[in-house]
């Protein structure tokens, strides 16, 4: 196991503590956006981003060519956009949805191993940011996915009137809905400035990457238009944040065989 | 570690709350607010005091000292002689007093439950915690707590904040207002959210007064007879609606609280099926207390309206009352803890703990 993956271990681990600590802690009663959450996720992340900058000095560029490398900066830009977005909606409490995900991506990656390979050519930054922040914008529909899970979750709590533990510690729903349609318009806007500078890249159209990219935006304009309209109901608008999340999930795989 | 020669003081508290003493016994006894500067100081004037707290609720009055009397009875008898003068009980009344005697340890435990919410009425509520805290702040600010004094209520102060981070005795709700509240919260912004009373009975009152006490925007209030509706909303600062136009103001509100007398639905689901579309999906949450209900339960289907019968209601909070309960034992044995960290459980002899002057 190289350095790097140690990294990527180490913080695999730490992430997987933080799954573990939350469920104890909800299965005892006793669960309160803890100050160990927020240790372990912060050192999570900080393991995490050793492992990126070591992983980008054995490749000789940004690690996103593999879907291993992929995984892992998806699961980096989750876990920035949980502090990023955090802080305004007691987010701590979304390390219990963010954490699962975040430590499956990385398990994901770490089974599928990493593949070395050296940069074809000179590196070009223009391509390097493109794929950057397209990965971005993917972590921002993770998190909605996830929030619609928090949703859908809340939700049926409160319908069927089952007022546990987890019911005081999620946010309100209304509060969760408006947080849904901003993670969406922030990954559609992200994502629409990564396909902006495929322009500037003179890339192909027919470039299966590109077009599957511009279904994924597509799907989630749609979502955007529908929300911005009223036409579905939140719930319905969960739904479509967490079944739509399987399709950038798959491009993932189209992008990095393609 | 060297054994400290010094006197040491005695710790007392005199006290009376609602389960030794009825109502109309204790509004005679309480100290008002802006005389417990002066009781503190009258406190520790008693001869052979040096310290003295008095806490003054709506539940109980208790009075918290630190002595240097031969023995702890002594400290008792002269706070109770103390209550009985200051408030000029007639014999009778003072023979009829009980209050509660304790010393040390007891006087030490006795606190610690107290500031944990565990002798409240409502277990676990966190109101208490304020109230001591202010009593405190009165008697330093007025220079009646020395070494003693402070360091119990310091403790105390610890072990209250211990006992509600490593337990869940403060989580959920053990009324109905509360719950509705609770379910307000998990719905909407209480900042935001607009209330409307369909109908004005008592219920419907305290879940509205639960509401804006804990910052909803607004309340409407909407009556078969306006002038009671008037009544209520000049009470909470609200609005009085006469009841034929309380239908159009509801694609406006976020809670209902439903107490109509009425003997068949009041509300139904076509009604908010229309409100919803107005609303554009804002959810909306249905209070019904009514008997027999007001809101036709087929409202519970429609996306984003959440709707709680009484029964529904009660069930919430018997759930939280018993949650509560469960955590008692919890909260006690953290109390133990800490009472044997301080010293409070050593042999008599000991020096360990907090009580020492030197």
């Amino acid at each position: 196991m190289t350095l790097s993956q140690q990294f990527l271990a180490a913080a695999t681990l730490t992430f997987v503590s933080a799954v573990v600590q939350a469920l104890l802690a909800l299965k005892s009663g006793a669960w309160k956006q803890g100050r160990m959450q927020l240790v372990l996720m912060t050192l999570g992340f900080a393991l995490q981003t050793g492992f990126i900058y070591l992983r980008g000095q054995e490749v000789g560029q940004c690690p996103m060519k593999s879907l291993s490398d992929i995984l892992v900066f998806i699961a980096w830009s989750i876990v920035l956009l949980y502090f990023l977005v955090g802080s305004g909606y007691r987010l701590s409490l979304l390390g219990l949805f963010t954490s699962p995900l975040v430590s499956i991506m990385q398990i994901m990656a770490l089974v599928g191993g990493f593949a070395p390979y050296k940069p074809k050519g000179q590196v070009n930054s223009l391509i390097e940011l493109h794929a950057a922040v397209a990965l971005i914008a993917y972590a921002a529909f993770a998190l909605a996915c996830i929030t619609g899970v928090m949703y859908l979750v809340q939700e049926r709590m409160l319908k069927r009137h089952k007022i546990g533990g987890l019911f005081y510690q999620l946010p309100p729903i209304q509060g969760l809905a408006g947080a849904i349609q901003r993670l969406v318009r922030l990954g559609l806007l992200l994502l629409s400035i990564s396909l902006g500078i495929s322009f500037a890249l003179h890339t192909p159209v027919s470039n299966p990457k590109l077009i599957f990219s511009w279904v994924v935006w597509a799907l989630y304009a749609l979502i955007t238009v529908l929300m911005w309209k009223h036409v579905t109901s939140p719930r319905r608008t969960a739904w479509l944040a967490v079944i739509g999340f399987i399709l950038p999930f798959i491009s993932l795989w189209i992008v990095t065989h393609a | 570690m060297p054994e400290p020669t010094a006197n040491r003081s005695g710790l007392v508290c005199v006290g009376l709350n609602y389960k030794t003493t009825p109502v109309e016994v204790r509004e005679r006894l309480a100290f008002p607010e802006a005389q417990v500067p002066q009781a503190v100081q009258q406190v520790r004037g008693l001869p052979g005091f040096e310290e003295s707290v008095v806490l003054s609720t709506c539940n109980r009055v208790e009075l918290y000292a630190a002595h240097s009397l031969p023995s702890g009875d002594h400290g008792h008898a002269a706070l109770r002689d103390y209550l009985v003068t200051h408030f000029k009980l007639q014999p009778e009344h003072a023979e009829a007093l009980v209050l509660y005697n304790l010393d040390s340890a007891e006087a030490a435990r006795h606190l610690f439950r107290v500031v944990s919410g565990l002798d409240s009425m409502v277990l676990g509520e966190t109101e208490i915690f304020g109230q001591v805290k202010a009593a405190y702040k009165v008697a330093l600010d007025t220079g009646t707590t020395s070494r003693a004094l402070n360091k119990l209520f310091q403790q105390a102060f610890t072990v209250g904040k211990k006992v509600r981070n490593e337990t869940t005795i403060q989580r959920g709700s053990t009324s109905v207002g509360s719950v509705a509240v609770d379910l307000a919260e998990k719905v909407h912004d209480l900042k935001e959210c607009r209330v409307m009373l369909v109908g004005a009975g008592e219920m419907s009152r305290t879940c509205a007064q639960s509401l804006l006490s804990r910052g909803a925007k607004s309340v409407i209030v909407s009556n078969r007879s306006y002038d009671k509706a008037v009544e209520l909303a000049s009470e909470m600062k609200g609005t009085a609606l006469k009841f034929e136009e309380w239908e159009s103001v509801l694609h406006e509100v976020d809670v209902i609280i439903s107490s109509t007398s009425a003997p068949h639905f009041v509300i139904k689901p076509e009604q908010i099926e229309q409100v919803m579309r107005k609303r554009r999906w804002n959810p909306l949450l249905l209070i019904d207390i009514a008997v027999p209900r007001d809101v036709d339960p087929a409202v519970n289907e429609i996306e984003g309206v959440y709707l709680y019968d009484i029964d529904a209601l009660q069930a919430i909070a018997d759930d939280g009352r018993r949650e509560r309960e469960r955590q008692l034992v919890a909260c006690e044995r953290i109390i133990e803890e800490q009472l044997e960290k301080y010293g409070f459980l050593q042999s008599p002899g000991s020096t360990q703990h907090g009580f020492v002057t030197s």
